[in-house]
């Protein structure tokens, strides 16, 4: 695994705003999408990526099965809450499909990739992983390929939601130029799957006692949401969400695995596990240099480093009330004085492609730049 | 190979902005009329006469016709599917009612599940109002304004200045 310098297109920012509708290559004037440089694997390290992130995803279902057998206890340790918990169980009994979710993988191509973290129910740099670095490729290195199959993958998963004719309505924060583009990208695959959207924004939703409609009044029965469970399941039409009077993707039970605390009940069911890092509930379980993480946190916030139970290293932010996880600290391996985290993509639960994301220090965030990559 | 074999957008980018003028729903100057009589007397006969026959041609060739009555009951509700003969046997259709007309706007009305008066728009299809009954003979009566409280989701988001995605 190596870090390539390569030159990036003439004109690319054009490019890809114009024939690919991608608009937030730059992000608060600092650059997001990077072709200065690009990643390289080997074909054996892809494989070996694949394999990981398949396992992984298996191990993620195993889990959920086993929090709902569980029940209460098991879903007390993951905070979800007990209005929340029957909607849990039934889309899992139910086999409610999920559509996506991105894997954080500790990778340097000498061992076994380490999952730092899984977002399971809100994943972007989306987008970027299933089209800019695709385009990027052929352009680039044509001919060439890439772990990232993530287009195709898409448009068929969509065609096994058993949707027909019910309208799939696409929701986000408006105003927000990442999550709106992911979600329009979204709505493209699933256009192209044959599926009948819409768009509306999440505070758009309306609620009649019955159903929820959308700006036209007219209900809405289907809706892919790029919002948090976590948020949804306290705010004022969270209740409604919950009965099931719509059907929602990702479906209820992601949120076994949506949020921190999952990492240390996956140890627990299988501790030791190469591609798993140690983690724990409680502080002082795990031995050696650990980083505490908000169980709810996002884009790096609030997380401590802490060695021989002193704080080493931390960064601010507004997470942290509903607890931490503990897991071993795993370094993130330097490229040329860049860290590389691996988002490795599951599709209708199958492995699909990755995108690779580095900054300049070890905490990703979501100013980190995205490099493509290819494979040999 | 490992990568998709093509990545073709159809509503991003360059190529498209061809499908943003689907999925409209009826306009709010949609009447809905049972017969050309009760249009005629709103909108004037040759109007009525002509959008009742583009409606009706419209109904005949696009409404789904099924081999088995409970596959179009399925869909379009318990008794709101009619027996049609052909050639080549029975088939079974939805129930068109009458035909919503707009400024620029016509389409048949079709009774759906739970009594509900459907139009079909961009390949999906809306609710207009309810029928008041079974059958032909239903009283059409315009969807009602329930009042609709919104802005119960997304207070989390406009509390944190951060993406809702991870």
């Amino acid at each position: 695994m190596r870090r390539l310098a390569t030159t990036p297109r003439p004109d690319w920012r054009e490019h890809v705003e114009r024939d690919l509708g991608f608009a937030f290559h730059t992000i608060n004037d600092a650059p997001y999408w990077d072709e200065t440089a690009c990643y390289v694997f080997t074909a054996a390290q892809v494989d070996e990526l694949e394999a990981a992130t398949g396992e992984l995803e298996q191990m993620a279902l195993e889990l959920v099965d086993r929090v709902v057998r569980s029940g209460d206890e098991a879903y007390e340790r993951l905070r979800i809450p007990p209005s929340a918990r029957g909607a849990v169980e039934h889309s899992w009994t139910a086999g409610e499909k999920n559509l996506y979710g991105r894997f954080d993988l500790r990778y340097d191509g000498l061992g076994p990739p380490k999952m730092l973290e899984y977002n399971a129910d809100t994943p972007t740099a989306l987008f970027e992983a299933a089209v800019v670095q695709w385009d990027w490729l052929e352009a680039t290195f044509p001919g060439r390929d890439q772990f990232n199959s993530l287009h195709e993958k898409l448009i068929e998963a969509w065609k096994n939601f058993g949707l027909g004719r019910t309208r799939v309505y696409f929701s986000a924060v408006k105003d927000h130029a990442e999550d709106t583009g992911t979600v329009d990208y979204l709505r493209d695959t699933a256009i192209q799957a044959g599926l009948h959207t819409a768009v509306i924004a999440i505070d758009d939703i309306g609620w009649d006692g019955m159903r929820f409609l959308d700006l036209e009044d007219q209900p809405i029965e289907a809706l892919f949401k790029l919002y948090p469970w976590e948020w949804l399941v306290f705010e004022e039409f969270g209740q409604y969400l919950l009965s099931g009077v719509a059907k929602v993707i990702e479906p209820a039970w992601k949120m076994v695995l949506s949020n921190k605390a999952a990492l240390a009940l996956l140890w627990e069911m299988a501790p030791g596990h190469p591609n798993l890092l140690a983690a724990a509930l409680e502080p002082g379980v795990i031995e050696g240099t650990v980083v505490r993480k908000p169980i709810f946190g996002r884009e790096g916030a609030n997380l401590q480093v802490i060695e021989g139970g002193r704080v080493i290293a931390e960064t601010g932010g507004d997470y942290g009330a509903e607890g931490f996880v503990y897991q071993a600290h795993a370094p993130l391996p330097a490229f040329d004085g860049n860290y590389p985290v691996i988002g490795s993509w599951v599709v209708a639960s199958q492995p699909a492609g990755i995108g690779i994301r580095e900054d300049s220090t070890a905490i990703t965030r979501d100013t980190s730049r995205f490099l493509p990559h290819v494979f040999e | 190979m490992k990568k998709s074999r093509t990545v073709r957008l159809v509503l991003l980018g360059s190529a498209g902005l061809m499908i943003a003028a689907c999925d409209e729903a009826p306009p709010p100057d949609g009447r809905f009329f049972s017969t050309v009589a009760e249009c005629a007397a709103v909108k004037g006969e040759a109007e009525c006469e002509k959008a009742f026959a583009e409606s009706k041609a419209t109904f005949e060739a696009e409404a789904p016709k099924f081999d088995r009555k409970e596959q179009c009951e399925a869909e379009f509700g318990a008794g709101n599917c009619e027996t049609r003969e052909s050639g080549a046997g029975s088939f079974f259709m939805p129930m068109m009612m009458g035909y919503m007309l707009g400024n620029a706007f016509r389409q048949p009305v079709y009774r759906g599940p739970d009594n509900r008066a459907m139009v079909r728009s961009g390949g999906t299809s809306y609710s207009v109002g309810q029928f008041a009954g079974a059958g032909r003979a239903a009283a059409y009566q315009p969807a009602q304004a329930t009042p609709v409280q919104r802005g119960g989701f997304g207070g989390t988001a406009s509390s944190r200045p951060v993406s809702a995605g991870g």
